[in-house]
């Protein structure tokens, strides 16, 4: 019995229903709530990642070994449904990502005055969706937490957010909601055709080749398709959505535009890996023959996401909007490592992940922190700001140099961990890839820089001189996202250390289940 | 005890529900309706008294009584589901103020009159009995729908109610003697069995001649069903009547009517095309009414959502929504099997929750704020935060997201359509969800996303706990499902 995982999970909501208790002008005791609420994950998770011993991971002895603190009972009986958690070397780092993202958020929100009670309630609410995605290893148990996410974050943004925050909110819901319901269908007719929810036992089902729907009527067919490649772009769908990967992107920039910094950060930072992660658990390994089919597709997709994300964060003027597609541009990594069917590749594809939720989660709280001065986020509105706030150009400039991939920053070991992989790639059309994407790089770094000489560099503006320099509480919210940028960049293996086990796994398991 | 006793002592829940609607009709007489609110009270009363009864027999065998009314488990489901509602309905008039100006005590026995005509309706395999049901629930809704007699909408609702209703049970009554033509039988349940040897042949014989007189049949009879349930193209009268009813009818006519549609129709489904020995060839025409079903579930939940899309009023979008969700029940029905049968009833049931609590939610905007434009309830939900956040649990359940009960309904239809070869409705119904968010949540975004600064603070309503009772169940049901799940099969049909 190892109940970590669900203390993890469910003490924001034991937060949050005391939140819901508290007299809504007790501000200061709503705050500390929520600091306690956010800060003990955060604690435990740390724990968990000290305590997960890399070596100990053996698939081959069945979930035990595969998940660390794998637990199970049963929920909904009648149909299957089991509360199982567990997590590996996949989750594991995101799972800490979250815990410490969201402890951020709560001193990164104490300049919002609105409805403060609502807001820190939805926050928490928003952390246990987040955290039972991540630790979920049943499928149903999964899609629940995967939706109860949505609410909060509609209500986040749509309150507290910008001038066009509806319509940014309901644009938001509406596309993941999309991409859900499709997501629905695959999974239960996953459910139908293997007899089981459990998310590790379908994956052994698919290794054996018996995940094809041959226990549905017409063996699965819908609209002409086979099952297993409808079951497949569903699934895919719905995760892309999240990613967000090209054509499925543009519900993005506005989310991003209109959402108070902190849920920015939030959503840059966690909820696109959401989708990255939920491909690497409960969509390829599931599905591995159509995933294989179709890999090269995946890695253009990925590829054109790169670029496409750079080329229209290098034409934005607002700056939220530029970090906005920054994040298009970095996510393409995550679809290219992995299509790439190399362990180098998906190794980089999951450090892609991390490396962008603390880069691009700094970014954002550096667009907060000059739009809580100057109200506006126009990139040609500022200039010379390198004068009054010297601290803050520091930081910035650190934080752009970690998400262009700096080397010495994790962002470019997960860049070039996933370059080498794709290139490294049976399917030598990935190279072409590679070259195309290297374009990505190129502008990634020059909007970035440009972004940098536009703000700081050039005459001050008289308007900004009497701006002061970032406050200890901004310094406090970014410094430890920076400092992971620096750590794993110097020292990465203190992360792959802990991924390449289940990411060789997890590559095994495609190149084997495809063939 | 000889047979007549038994009979009655059968019928008990029946003669008890009679009985109330007649005490409360003189009683209101006798004090000249100026004691509304006890008259409400003895209808609670009667209703909890016939609730236990019906609980108590769920399990006991099934019998036939007067060999025209079936008392069995699956009747027991949706007469206790309508008491449930009729309560809940009740409730709603006792606390409504805008009802306080009329004749109260003639509301309570015409919401108890529908009641005993969904008893029958709901209880029976004999078509004449079911039909008379269905006509005695019809009569008691006009006179409901029109009950503000001074207000020209709830007079031209109840005028709109009564034509369509009175074509539809034409076309009903035709289809009806034209199956009894065909099967010299008023039975459904024998219907599919009959072997053609003598005259009348029966319905196999029938289709092995020519098919075109069982289909006109079908089509009329579906014709009636389809009306009370407001499936397409017999939903014309919803959105007028909902909206011109009073609040607390609509809700009953939203809930407790639809559902004993619904009831109606899987027990004719159920009897002529699934029954035990049916002769192969009804069978095979089953999956052609099956079909047929299924194209107007698509219909109905894809046209139901539009519209509710450009609604400004609430009513009116709820009424559109009870369209959209008669297409969902649909789905079930339409996979002719035990499963889809078993996921509408519980579909009903969530439906139950939501629906009431919506209308509920309805009720108590209409008389704090005056109006039930979605665009005057801007800001509210800061001001009326219980009654909002419970709102909200209504609106994601009737989108169907977890962790809700609506959700848990959608996932047993999916899973039904799925397995019965309807993957390509299930992908309507699924993008239908998605398109139902955006009006629902137009509600949510009315009540939190808007400023609420310039709105007065609202009381909280009488029946505020009863909101929020429902809401924590709709919750709840979403996380726990089984106990409703275990209760259905053990009342389903077969």
């Amino acid at each position: 019995m190892d109940h970590i995982l669900s203390l993890i999970t469910f003490i924001p909501l034991l937060g949050m229903g005391i939140i819901c208790c508290l007299p809504k002008n007790a501000v200061g005791l709503i705050k500390g709530v929520s600091l306690v609420a956010t800060g003990i994950p955060l604690i435990l998770a740390t724990q968990l990642w000290f305590g997960y011993d890399p070596a100990s991971y053996d698939p081959a002895s069945g979930v035990e070994g595969e998940y660390a603190h794998y637990f199970t009972i049963p929920w909904i009986k009648m149909i299957g449904a089991n509360y199982t958690v567990g997590v590996d070397g996949i989750s594991l780092p995101l799972v800490w990502l979250t815990s410490l993202l969201l402890f951020l958020g709560v001193p990164a929100s104490f300049g919002i005055q609105k409805s403060q009670k609502a807001y820190y309630a939805l926050l928490l609410l928003l952390e246990v969706g987040i955290f039972g995605v991540f630790i979920s290893l049943d499928y149903f148990l999964f899609y629940v937490f995967w939706e109860v996410m949505l609410l909060p974050m509609y209500f986040l943004i749509g309150i507290w957010g910008g001038p066009r925050r509806e319509y940014a909110a309901i644009k938001f819901f509406l596309y993941t909601l999309a991409g859900s319901v499709l997501m629905l269908i695959a999974v239960i007719a996953l459910r139908l055709d293997s007899g089981t929810f459990s998310i590790p036992e379908m994956v052994q089902l698919a290794q054996d080749g018996m995940l094809t729907g041959a226990n549905l009527p017409a063996a699965g067919a819908l609209l002409g398709m086979e099952f297993h490649t409808w079951a497949f772009w569903f699934l895919f769908v719905g995760f892309a959505i999240k990613i967000p990967v090209f054509p499925f992107h543009t519900w993005l920039p506005d989310a991003h535009v209109q959402a108070p910094t902190p849920i920015s950060v939030i959503l840059a930072g966690i909820l696109l890996k959401l989708g990255g992660y939920g491909l690497m658990r409960a969509c390829f390994p599931i599905l591995p023959g159509a995933f294989f089919e179709n890999a090269y597709f995946l890695g253009a997709l990925g590829a054109v996401s790169i670029v496409y994300g750079s080329f229209v964060a290098l034409g934005q003027t607002d700056f939220k909007r530029m970090v906005a597609y920054s994040s298009v541009s970095h996510m393409g990594y995550v679809l290219l490592g992995t299509g790439a069917l190399t362990v180098w590749g998906t190794d980089g594809a999951a450090m892609q992940m991390f490396a962008h939720g603390t880069s691009s989660a700094a970014m954002f709280m550096v667009v907060g922190v000059i739009y809580d001065r100057a109200h506006h986020r126009d990139l040609n509105g500022f200039g010379g700001l390198s004068q009054p706030m010297p601290v803050y150009w520091g930081l910035t400039t650190f934080c752009f140099f970690a998400a262009l991939g700096l080397p010495t920053m994790s962002g470019f070991i997960a860049e070039a961990l996933t370059l080498v992989g794709a290139f490294q790639s049976e399917d030598t059309r990935f190279q072409a890839l590679v070259l195309f994407s290297v374009i990505g790089i190129v502008i990634t770094a020059a909007f970035l820089l440009w972004a940098i000489q536009r703000v700081f560099l050039g005459p001050l503006n008289e308007k900004y001189k009497d701006y002061q320099d970032m406050n200890f509480r901004e310094i406090f919210c970014m410094a430890p996202l920076l400092f992971l940028c620096l750590l794993f960049g110097v020292f990465p293996h203190l992360i792959l250390d802990v991924m390449e086990p289940s990411i060789s796994h997890l590559v095994d398991l495609l190149v084997a289940g495809g063939q | 005890m000889d047979v007549y006793s038994q009979g009655m002592a059968a019928l008990a829940p029946e003669l008890v529900l009679t009985a109330t609607a007649l005490i409360v009709l003189v009683a209101d007489l006798l004090t000249k309706g100026r004691d509304s609110k006890r008259m409400g009270y003895l209808t609670l009363a009667g209703l909890a008294v016939v609730g236990g009864m019906l609980a108590m027999r769920i399990d006991q065998p099934e019998q036939t009584v007067f060999g025209m009314v079936e008392i069995d488990a699956f009747g027991t489901f949706f007469k206790l589901f309508t008491v449930a509602s009729v309560a809940v309905v009740t409730t709603f008039v006792m606390s409504d103020r805008n009802e306080r100006k009329h004749n109260v005590g003639e509301y309570y026995f015409l919401l108890l009159g529908a009641s005993i005509g969904i008893f029958f309706m709901v209880s029976t395999n004999n078509l004449l009995l079911l039909m008379l049901g269905l006509e005695l629930l019809s009569l008691a809704s006009y006179s409901l729908a029109g009950f503000h007699k001074g207000e020209r909408k709830s007079a031209e609702a109840s005028m709109k109610y009564i034509v369509f209703g009175g074509l539809s049970a034409g076309l009903m009554v035709y289809g009806i003697s034209l199956l009894y033509g065909i099967t010299g039988t008023l039975d459904m349940s024998i219907m599919a069995t009959q072997v053609g040897d003598v005259m009348p042949y029966g319905l196999a014989h029938q289709l092995d001649v020519s098919v075109v007189p069982v289909a006109v049949a079908m089509v009329l009879v579906l014709a009636g069903f389809a009306y009370k349930m407001s499936v397409v193209p017999f939903h014309f009268w919803t959105p007028d009547v909902y909206e011109g009813s009073p609040t607390p009818v609509t809700t009953f006519l939203a809930v407790a009517s639809k559902a004993a549609g619904v009831a109606a129709l899987l027990r004719f489904i159920g009897a002529l095309f699934m029954a035990e020995g049916a002769q192969p060839v009804v069978e095979w025409y089953g999956t052609k009414i099956g079909l047929l079903l299924a194209i107007l579930a698509a219909v109905t939940m894809t046209l139901g959502n539009l519209s509710a899309l450009r609604q400004q009023s609430l009513k009116r979008m709820l009424a559109y929504s009870s369209i959209a969700h008669a297409g969902y029940i649909l789905i079930g029905v339409a996979t002719m099997s035990a499963e889809g049968f078993e996921a509408s009833m519980y579909y009903m049931a969530a439906y139950y929750f939501m629906n009431l609590g919506a209308f509920g939610v309805l009720l108590y905007f209409e008389s704090a704020v005056g109006s039930d434009r979605i665009e005057d309830l801007a800001g509210y939900g800061w001001k009326s935060p219980l009654i909002s956040i419970v709102m909200v649990a209504f609106l994601v359940s009737l989108t169907g997201l977890p962790p809700t009960i609506g959700f848990y309904g959608k996932y047993l239809l999916f899973k039904a359509g799925l397995n019965h070869g309807l993957e390509w409705l299930v992908f309507v119904a699924a993008l239908n969800s998605v398109v139902s968010l955006f009006y629902y949540f137009s509600v949510a975004k009315s009540l939190f996303l808007k400023d609420p600064s310039d709105k007065p603070k609202l009381s909280q309503p009488v029946f505020a706990g009863l909101l929020a009772g429902l809401g924590l169940l709709t919750i709840w049901f979403g996380l726990q499902p089984e106990s409703i799940e275990q209760l259905v099969i053990r009342c389903a049909l077969f």
